[in-house]
């Protein structure tokens, strides 16, 4: 600018009278107008230098930049989020875009048979063989040599963003993504559950203690990661753990034992409670039983000791006649109650009277072979 | 003048530019490099981000590598173990170039399908030998002193790692393990029937012993209830024998005239024996019947 001003200034105080300073004026405009034409082009191009620093964020996606090949930040903050965000121009900066989600989600490669999703959801899986094929059917091996299908899916985000993009290759030279990372954590995952098999025996994994074989995937992936320094945090570990499927059938036997056998073991129990509370019921009524009739006994005992000290002076007085007075009304009593009365009135001749009874109240049995 | 001022820093920063892409060249976080002065790989690796000087082409050369961790497997390995025993497994590693100069020494061009391949055959010798150096119940026991997978692990993984120092080729391994191991698929086969008879086992055991354990709670409690009735008929017993002796104390009462009870009790043993249906036959000298016996009749004994 101030060069253009001195040009116009020192244009001025001398102002050009002939035909070559006309021409050679003329082209001095041109050349100004040409370099005004220049000047706005830089300037444009300035802006666009620094224009083309924006550069803009996705919803799925963070971005790194690369200062002269450094990210920029430290830990998490290297990661710039969705929006606007501006660097320097390459080859100051580069921009790294890298699709990360919140929750990353890996699932084992072995140990299950081969299967789709699709085939599973649909329920069309290929018909088991007699015999499991290394190369497409996974498995695991227990402790007591076993084999047994299992599979197991995790959760987890990233801790240390630096360490999972920049140091985990995702296959090729210039491209940055998780790949890297997520296929050493699956390693890992797939490492843990046919490590974690090796220590369980079968029926730990698949009934018993399932929780706990659940518990030890994710120990012994937490081990590997914090080894292997992969920079996750991991969040949740599903595990599923089947028996091979040329041998449901029986294990689904040992199953309805196991039922059985509780079943057998609570009736048992019932059996128990009901005998032994009848048992006690019984006792008591005995007991109760027991403790009237001793009451009964000594009461009746003791009034019949009342009245025969009642009694007593009575009869010291007049044995006979106390006799007499006693027994008589007693016997008027008790002829009301006999049935039959039979009086024998004495034999003229003054003999005693011959009687002769047909005891026959019971028929006589009839002769059988259990009875001769 | 001034124009030609300006030209000439113009020029010069076109020149710097220039220069500077000719003579500076960056290495990213993932990457390491090395410099080539006519074809010969300098000494200093360059595996630290940043922008660095070199002379342009053709004096010096850039390779720039992927200095990140590099995750590998390799290929079904059947191996012997010390007991006899077919197993088959698979091994993972991350591996990484750390020593870009000898990478690019030992492998034509920094070829990382060539590193693969090495590292591979690596692993599998790896893997024969000390697979073969353990019985299967290393690899697989409930009794985690017994198991010795991680020091299968780490034995592999120091022979790899001893064969890649001795070959020099600037790789370092970051991490091994077993991917998977297995049985070859005629094995898996007996290996079924020997589980079925294992869960036939398990289904008779499960059934007898529940049958045996329920019989013998039953039979406890039959065996208690018993004793519980046992005890309380004891009590019952006991508890009556009270009442006699109490009955006893009151002998002496009874004993002032034996007599007297005797009838006592024989009028009462009269009374209840004749209660109900019952016969009874007098003559004439059984009070009060004897009074019969004294009226007079209408027989004529008395004139004879």
């Amino acid at each position: 600018m101030s060069d253009d001003q001195e040009h116009h200034d020192h244009g001025h105080p001398v102002p050009p009278v002939t035909a070559d300073d006309t021409g050679s004026q003329a082209l001095a405009e041109a050349l100004r107008s040409s370099f005004a034409i220049v000047k706005v082009a830089m300037l444009l191009m300035v802006l666009a230098f620094f224009g083309s620093g924006f550069f803009q964020v996705g919803p799925q996606e963070k971005a790194v930049i690369l200062r002269l090949g450094r990210p920029v930040g430290e830990g998490k903050n290297i990661l710039l989020g969705p929006g606007l965000h501006w660097s320097f121009p390459y080859p100051i900066d580069e921009v790294v875009k890298i699709p990360i989600t919140e929750i990353q989600k890996v699932s084992s490669s072995v140990g299950w048979y081969a299967t789709t999703p699709e085939q599973e959801l649909s329920g069309e899986e290929l018909p088991a063989g007699p015999s499991l094929n290394p190369a497409v059917d996974g498995y695991a091996i227990t402790a007591d040599r076993n084999i047994i299908h299992t599979r197991a899916t995790l959760y987890y985000h990233i801790n240390d963003p630096r360490r999972a993009v920049f140091d985990f290759s995702s296959g090729t030279n210039l491209t940055y993504s998780l790949a890297g990372v997520s296929n050493a954590v699956q390693n890992a995952l797939n490492n843990a559950l046919i490590y974690t098999a090796a220590h369980f025996n079968v029926d730990d994994v698949l009934l018993l203690h399932v929780n706990d074989f659940r518990d030890a995937v994710l120990e012994r992936v937490s081990d590997l990661a914090d080894q292997e320094q992969l920079g996750i945090g991991i969040d949740n570990c599903e595990v599923e753990s089947v028996p091979p499927r040329q041998l449901r059938e029986i294990f689904a036997q040992v199953t309805t034992a196991r039922e059985n056998r509780i079943k057998a073991l609570q009736d048992a129990l019932s059996y128990e409670n009901q005998k032994t509370n009848s048992a006690g019921a019984q006792a008591t009524t005995i007991i109760a039983a027991a403790e009237a009739a001793r009451n009964r006994y000594v009461e009746s005992l003791s009034a019949e000791a009342k009245r025969f000290s009642d009694l007593l002076p009575k009869y010291e007085s007049n044995p006979s006649l106390f006799a007499q007075q006693t027994l008589v009304p007693a016997m008027g009593q008790m002829l009301t109650n006999v049935q039959d009365k039979i009086y024998l009135s004495e034999r003229v001749d003054g003999q005693p009277r011959e009687l002769r009874l047909m005891l026959n109240r019971e028929p006589p049995q009839p002769k059988t072979a259990a009875n001769p | 003048m001034n124009r030609n001022v300006l030209t000439i820093v113009v020029g010069a920063v076109l020149v710097v530019i220039f220069a500077l892409l000719l003579f500076v060249f960056q290495v990213r976080q993932s990457e390491v490099a090395v410099v080539t002065t006519f074809g010969k790989p300098s000494t200093q690796p360059y595996d630290k981000p940043g922008a660095y000087f070199k002379w342009p082409w053709p004096i010096q050369k850039v390779y720039k590598f992927d200095g990140r961790i590099q995750n590998f497997e390799d290929k079904f390995n059947e191996t012997l173990t010390a007991d006899q025993n077919n197993l088959i497994t698979t091994v993972y590693v991350g591996w990484q170039i750390t020593n870009s100069p000898a990478f690019l020494n030992h492998f034509r061009d920094g070829s990382v399908p060539a590193a693969q391949t090495m590292l591979e055959s690596m692993l599998r010798s790896a893997n024969i030998a000390v697979v073969g150096k353990h019985p299967l119940s290393d690899f697989v026991n409930a009794d985690p002193k017994a198991l010795k997978f991680d020091a299968i692990e780490n034995e592999i993984e120091q022979q790899v790692q001893n064969d890649l120092r001795t070959n020099d080729c600037g790789i370092q391994l970051e991490f091994l393990g077993l991917k998977r191991f297995g049985l070859p698929e005629s094995v898996t086969q007996t290996v079924f029937d020997r589980m079925k008879n294992e869960r036939q086992v398990l289904i008779n055991k499960e059934q007898y012993e529940g049958e045996a354990q329920a019989q013998k709670i039953k039979a406890a409690a039959d065996r208690q209830a018993a004793e519980t009735i046992a005890d309380a008929e004891a009590d019952a017993t006991r508890i009556r024998g009270q009442g006699e002796a109490e009955a006893a104390k009151m002998l002496p009462v009874f004993q002032q005239n034996p007599e007297l009870a005797n009838f006592l009790l024989r009028i009462d043993a009269l009374q209840q024996s004749l209660n109900q249906k019952s016969t009874l036959i007098f003559d004439e000298r059984t009070p009060p019947f004897d009074l019969f016996s004294r009226l007079p009749t209408n027989s004529p004994p008395q004139h004879e």
